[in-house]
């Protein structure tokens, strides 16, 4: 177990620095590189000189990768361009918008999806089954950003029941009460778009598990039948469903550059998308890395997980199981 | 022996005599001709893909999803010639017409622009750049793949770890800042795309090379003499064809959903051009004077992916004799993560 641990964890910082080299090498491949594009316009050669030094644009590639490492490895994130902000002030509040706005979405999808699933498993093909087919297959075909305008053109402009966009309207921010008005049409847009997945997953966990020999078993030895669905089988359906869970994780911070942007949340996503086309790449940067970081200790946590419901799963043994 | 590969089980059906299929009739008469024997025949199996298109054409949805298809593929290959404007014109005298005016089927947008024309044009992108993606990203996926499940060892270590990289990193994320590195063009887009889609063929390619690359028959192939392109393509390769087909078209449906996507940010295609998720990006600017401009280039992405995802299901069921819910759920657990990775 040990030893499976202290493997994987290398395994992560490898990947963890390739993706750090890939990011950055991108951001250095642009054409014209970054000198062209930090620099003030109009400056007289001596001057973009100086202040490329400054910056510590002159030097090698490998030094200022090591420097810019270096500095991240200590919490320190760099500066934007344009108003030399630091970008941790900028990234940790978008950071916690985004997982309110995902957390909720996330666990709602998580607790209508799974019990809808099972009860759907027990009568498969029946009419609540058909049901959650048809939404699996529109959620699945429907891009989530029109769904979102859809949603706002009707509830915001039409009946002028919720808020357009936004987290909070301009004289209300930090009530909870006005959080939850702005959060009513995002999180349906998400939930819809997770949901979709869930059920069907739960659903054909369930049916899978169901087709046991260990399930005849109880059956024919009379056992009941809620018994033998909630007992017997719901207990084994859990396992790759935990499993989804923990390799979703990561959603919860690197999702909805798209939701966010319909509805202007003023999230991570957001941020990137804005930044992307301002072409302030220290922030991209940070927010690439940070999500990766994310995903890794998500997919981490799954494995963990994993091993954890699963009796028959010995971590050491099978090498990388989820991931 | 249920490792019985695809070619193994052909290759059995066609060595047994007796076997019937429902187009007994027809089959009846092309082996008489060269066969020429009296009684009762051993007659030629029907074969996958036969079996696999009588299967197909009996499932309603798939057909439905393979007409609207064809359809839409009809109307935008046809655009030059169906559409009554030129897509870029701009008309501020009849701008914000609603649907019927003169010769505006659908009205026109803010800039008096032919909805209806819009919306032809803007299929031609985002059909091709489904199919070009799809094509791309299986290209890369199976050389990759095949690369790593044949050779293993320190290639396939390699080769993994940076599939594990591709996986870490949000590809929502990754794609912007491609796109707003070097710019947004049709053809940057379309490699982009398929740049971050590939993983997932790349790592099937790799499970069914490893599974069969140990069998006696890929041994005996190697015993006389074939080479390792050979036994990878024709061995190897021709075992993991359904499987490949069913995510590439599932992949079509996830292209043109990204491609709407970075559009609708503003990262794909540009203005003039069009595409549907350029055209939501504009309704939405101007929702409140026109709510119906974002509801038909929605419609066109949904209908248009429903349509490719109930042809791939139609595929994989009438291909793949598998019915197991493992199949199934892994599917739902891949289509579910991409989506996610786009909301």
């Amino acid at each position: 177990m040990t030893e499976y641990l202290v493997r994987r964890f290398i395994q992560s910082l490898i990947v963890m620095f390739l993706i750090s080299i890939v990011t950055f090498g991108l951001i250095h491949a642009a054409p014209g590189g970054p000198t062209q594009i930090f620099l003030s316009p109009g400056l007289s050669q001596e001057a973009a000189k100086a202040q490329a030094h400054n910056l510590g644009l002159d030097r090698p590639l490998p030094l200022q990768y090591l420097k810019w490492l270096g500095g991240f490895l200590q919490g320190d994130l760099g500066y934007t361009f344009k108003n030399h902000l630091p970008v941790g002030q900028i990234l940790w509040p978008t950071v916690g918008h985004t997982m309110v706005l995902m957390g909720t979405s996330w666990l709602l999808s998580l607790f209508i999806a799974i019990p809808w699933g099972i009860y759907n498993s027990t009568k498969a093909y029946g009419w609540s089954d058909q049901t959650a087919s048809f939404i699996s297959y529109v959620g699945f075909a429907m891009p989530t950003f029109w769904f979102g305008i859809l949603l706002q053109e009707l509830f915001a402009l039409k009946l002028n029941w919720l808020p357009l966009s936004d987290m909070w309207a301009i004289d209300k921010e930090g009530q909870i009460g006005d959080l939850l008005l702005h959060l009513v049409l995002p999180v349906s847009v998400l939930t819809l778009g997770f949901l979709a997945g869930y059920v069907k997953y739960a659903r054909t966990s369930m049916l899978e598990v169901l087709e046991q020999d260990y399930i005849r078993t109880a059956r024919a030895k009379g056992v009941r039948e809620s018994r033998v669905i909630y007992r017997h089988g719901l207990r084994n359906a859990l396992i790759p469903i935990i499993t989804i869970i923990g390799l979703d994780l990561p959603i919860l911070v690197s999702g909805a550059a798209l939701t966010e942007n319909v509805f202007n949340w003023p999230g991570m996503g957001r941020l990137f998308v804005e930044m992307a086309l301002a072409r302030e790449y220290s922030v991209l940067m940070a927010i690439t890395i940070v999500t990766a970081v994310l995903v890794i200790v998500g997919n981490f946590i799954a494995d963990l997980l994993y091993a954890l419901v699963d009796p028959r799963v010995q971590l050491g043994r099978k090498g990388g199981t989820a991931a | 022996m249920n490792e019985a590969t695809t070619q193994e089980r052909q290759h059995a059906a066609a060595v047994e005599p007796g076997w019937s299929n429902r187009n007994e009739g027809a089959a009846v008469s092309k082996s008489q001709s060269g066969v020429r024997l009296s009684g009762k025949l051993p007659k030629r199996p029907p074969g996958l893909w036969r079996t696999g298109i009588n299967k197909f054409r009996r499932n309603p949805y798939a057909v439905a999803g393979l007409f609207v298809l064809i359809l839409f593929i009809a109307l935008a290959a046809l655009a030059h010639y169906i559409a009554p404007y030129d897509p870029a014109r701009i008309d501020l005298l009849n701008a914000d017409a609603p649907p019927g005016t003169g010769n505006h089927l659908l009205g026109t947008d803010e800039l008096g622009r032919d909805i209806w024309s819009r919306l032809l044009f803007s299929g031609q992108v985002s059909l091709s750049v489904g199919f070009a993606v799809a094509f791309v990203s299986v290209l890369i996926g199976t050389l990759v793949g095949s690369i790593s499940g044949y050779f293993g060892g320190w290639i396939d270590a390699i080769l993994m770890r940076l599939v594990d990289v591709m996986n870490a990193v949000p590809l929502l994320f990754l794609n912007i800042l491609i796109l707003a590195i070097f710019g947004s063009k049709f053809s940057y887009m379309i490699l982009v795309l398929a740049f971050t889609s590939w993983m997932g063929v790349a790592r099937l390619v790799r499970g069914t090379f490893l599974q069969l690359r140990e069998m006696q028959y890929v041994e005996a192939a190697r015993a006389i003499g074939v080479s390792n392109t050979g036994i990878i393509v024709r061995h190897l390769l021709r075992n993991a064809t359904v499987p490949i087909i069913v995510t590439a078209t599932l992949m079509v449906g996830g292209a043109i959903l990204s491609e709407s996507a970075l559009s609708y940010l503003g990262l794909g295609i540009q203005s003039p051009d069009t595409s549907w998720g350029l055209m939501l990006s504009n309704a939405q600017e101007f929702m409140l004077l026109d709510p119906l401009q974002a509801l038909y280039p929605g419609m066109c992405i949904l209908i248009v992916v429903l349509a490719v995802n109930f042809v791939g299901d139609g595929i994989r069921d009438a291909l793949d004799p598998r019915k197991q819910p493992v199949a199934e759920r892994r599917r739902w657990s891949a289509w579910s993560r991409f989506l996610r990775s786009r909301t």
